[in-house]
């Protein structure tokens, strides 16, 4: 009763069986194989350290200091730029360079520099951004940075380290934040708390921020 | 007519009676039914608990000032049950709603926050009330509140209530303010009626007492 399945089963699997290799040869020519990494010094060089420095810790206040950034957090920044999840004018023909395969290494090599903290141009300001570092606002419900972002602002897992970073560029992405133009933040916790923050404590966490080191 | 209309508005308002006879304050079920029923991981549950230290502080400690509570060494049913219950907006908390949403946990690590804060040794440092009202906060305390809440404030995991030995003042005072005025919904209404009748000042030497009572031993 079974058998003429069984014989018609049998023969379409040697359909399918000749079709292998002509399928592979297809199916590679459309998607391509994995492509090997570059070479991550000549990536660094050539990419990455006209904006962020040699060794990751950019001089110019715009552009963050990636050095010593968590190694998840560089990954998950990198690929949310490839994928258009992080969306930046400046960013995206740069990544457009990279292959997928280029991400690890880099975020190895980076997150392994040390990370060199500035100086405050308002000093005025960093009382208040103590403040808010270490306490938040109760009044208006912003958590205190030091939760996620650890004692000097470490960073842990994928919560970056966020001591000794730019003023300038540490305000722009909470200003960001806020107005939800950056959305890749872990479960919105980012842009909860921006949101409740006003311009004077954005200003003076940021001012707080970049003179920390952190170990 | 008067007979009609009144046994129309019996039969229409009948289901409201019905309901407000059986409380509702607490139905296990759903995530919360999921979180009870999971064993918590303390571990996973330090580092899903990341996001709350930055009011809750890295010990769990709390506020002195009230503003948030102390939640070290909770109940770990307690702690489940008020998260689900803001979720679900049975208690209204829109500060901590956006950390605590399903966007950001699952009822696995819930179950593995409770288990984690219910493990943690409680704090020295408590918010303390001005501690001149304790002789008639505890009097209140030992004719109202003991039968649930327990001689020494530890509570009853079992039963879902609170430790309220070593919280905070304020935060005391303003949540069982909530209570008494209906606005914390998610509340037991046998507790509601208890307290009904208390004074704001009444409420203060209770919350004076409960404040200073030292962490009970499990």
């Amino acid at each position: 009763m079974n058998r003429p399945d069984k014989d018609r089963s049998r023969k379409a699997g040697k359909g399918f069986r000749a079709l292998g290799p002509a399928l592979a040869v297809a199916l590679g020519a459309a998607f391509g194989n994995p492509v090997a990494a570059q070479d991550v010094q000549t990536v660094t060089a050539t990419v990455c350290a006209a904006c962020h420095a040699e060794d990751g810790n950019s001089v110019i206040p715009m552009f963050p200091k990636i050095a010593g950034l968590q190694e998840a957090y560089i990954v998950k920044q990198l690929r949310d730029f490839m994928s258009g999840r992080r969306k930046s004018d400046v960013m995206a023909p740069v990544v457009a360079q990279l292959k997928p395969e280029d991400v690890a290494p880099l975020a190895a090599f980076y997150s392994k520099q040390k990370l060199k903290p500035g100086e405050a141009d308002n000093k005025k300001a960093i009382g208040l951004g103590k403040l808010i570092f270490h306490d938040g606002n109760e009044e208006t419900g912003v958590p205190a940075c030091v939760g996620c972002h650890q004692p000097q602002g470490a960073g842990h897992g994928v919560y970056p380290r966020i001591g000794g970073q730019h003023t300038a560029y540490v305000t722009q992405q909470l200003k960001n934040f806020a107005a939800s133009e950056r959305s890749n933040d872990v479960s919105r916790f980012m842009r909860v708390t921006s949101k409740r923050m006003s311009e004077e404590e954005i200003h003076a966490v940021a001012e707080y921020l970049v003179g920390l080191e952190a170990k | 007519m008067n007979k009609f209309l009144t046994t129309i508005f019996v039969v229409m308002l009948w289901p409201l009676v019905t309901t407000a006879q059986t409380p509702s304050w607490n139905e296990i079920k759903g995530e919360q039914l999921i979180a009870l029923q999971t064993k918590g991981d303390a571990v996973r549950g330090e580092v899903a608990f990341e996001p709350c230290q930055g009011c809750h502080r890295n010990d769990a400690s709390g506020r002195t000032s009230g503003a948030y509570p102390r939640l070290s060494g909770q109940h770990a049913t307690v702690l489940i049950k008020q998260i689900v219950d803001i979720r679900a907006g049975r208690r209204i908390n829109p500060k901590m709603e956006p950390f605590i949403g399903d966007h950001a946990l699952t009822p696995f690590e819930i179950a593995d926050i409770a288990s984690y804060l219910q493990g943690l040794p409680i704090s020295a440092e408590i918010g303390k009330g001005p501690g001149t009202r304790l002789a008639a906060g505890k009097q209140l305390y030992d004719k109202d509140c003991t039968s649930c809440h327990g001689a020494r404030g530890e509570g009853s995991a079992e039963k879902f209530y609170p430790m309220v030995a070593s919280q905070h003042f304020r935060y005391l005072l303003r949540e069982s303010q909530f209570i008494r005025d209906g606005d914390r919904r998610n509340s037991n209404p046998e507790m509601v009626k208890v307290i009904k009748s208390y004074s704001n000042s009444d409420l203060e030497a209770l919350a004076d007492y409960m404040a200073q009572l030292p962490p009970p031993r499990r």
